[in-house]
């Protein structure tokens, strides 16, 4: 492998591995998001806020 | 918590910026690889100069603009926005990861050429200090803060990093380097290259600062999700010190002993 083609097959590999790894990221955080907006199931005996135990 | 991140939708025209950077990069590497002669003097060595000076291009002037312009507009009282804050620090991941490329290419290019990988070089030692410093910046964009706390911090940091800008930029007319100054187009802009190896370099520019822009948007839809998930987080947590505090009051009133003294009659 020359130094040009080795030049041009890490420069685009690079930013092929970093847009692959945003939408992972991406995809990863809106898993997150989805999960912790998840309304909690009650009856696990935790009054919240405003209610009496 | 002054602003709440807004959700992302994912807006048509960054697709459409991915797309054209695409083809745009596929017609550079065909045009730069295989259709272009050979140069005079550098014979196929002058095809990494289709993608190197792009590369340091988007590294030093487009991330140098977003992210120190980003962070001037965050810490101005009047445009204040975690808009800006993101964006910088969109801008600085992105422009270190160029960076690094533009160190690589560059290295790639100046074995043969100068028969070195590498020399504490003006141009050289600079662009490595602007990736060292992006860097810590994302290292300081870490250490846990409060969000306008962190962002003050992080817009003041975009803004000594912008320093080393024009100091990379101007490194080859103050110092005598080995980094040649530009050879591309002289002072008086008369082009020194054939027809089709300056339109390549010119679509390298548009290819790589097309690229740029996609990378920035998706990188910053990122920043959006994260801070969305830590304001989640936070109000949780609130949420449960809220009730921990409620039940602990609860448990204070019933347990406390009517008498004064203790004494129970």
């Amino acid at each position: 492998m020359s130094y040009v083609d080795a030049g041009y097959a890490i420069a685009l590999a690079t930013l092929f591995v970093y847009a692959v790894g945003l939408v992972l990221r991406r995809r990863r955080w809106e898993r997150v998001l989805r999960v912790s907006e998840a309304p909690v199931t009650q009856g696990d005996g935790v009054p919240g806020p405003g209610e009496r135990s | 918590m002054s602003e709440r991140a807004v959700l992302p939708g994912r807006p048509r025209w960054l697709d459409a910026f991915g797309a054209l950077g695409v083809i745009a990069m596929g017609f550079t590497v065909w045009l730069g690889l295989w259709v272009t002669p050979p140069d005079k003097f550098q014979g196929n060595l002058a095809r990494l100069l289709y993608i190197h000076p792009a590369i340091a291009t988007v590294a030093l002037y487009w991330v140098g603009i977003v992210a120190a312009g980003g962070s001037l507009l965050y810490l101005w009282p009047r445009t204040r926005s975690f808009f800006w804050d993101r964006l910088a620090a969109s801008a600085v991941e992105v422009g270190a990861m160029f960076a690094a490329l533009t160190l690589v290419t560059g290295s790639l290019w100046g074995r043969p050429v100068w028969g070195v990988w590498w020399t504490w070089d003006a141009r050289l030692t600079s662009t490595a200090l602007l990736l060292l410093l992006e860097i810590g910046y994302l290292a300081l964009r870490r250490v846990p803060a409060e969000p306008a706390v962190r962002a003050r911090r992080c817009a003041v940091a975009a803004l000594l990093i912008a320093i080393d800008i024009p100091i990379v930029h101007f490194s080859v007319d103050w110092w005598n380097t080995l980094h040649q100054g530009g050879t591309f187009l002289d002072p008086g802009f008369k082009i020194h290259a054939s027809a089709s190896m300056s339109w390549t370099f010119l679509l390298g520019f548009i290819a790589f600062s097309l690229i740029f822009v996609w990378l920035l948007g998706m990188r910053y839809q990122v920043e959006v999700l994260q801070d969305a998930v830590g304001d989640q987080e936070l109000e949780v947590s609130l949420t449960e010190r809220w009730s921990e505090d409620t039940e602990l009051v609860g448990v204070g009133v019933a347990d406390r002993d009517p008498t004064p003294g203790g004494a129970t009659p």
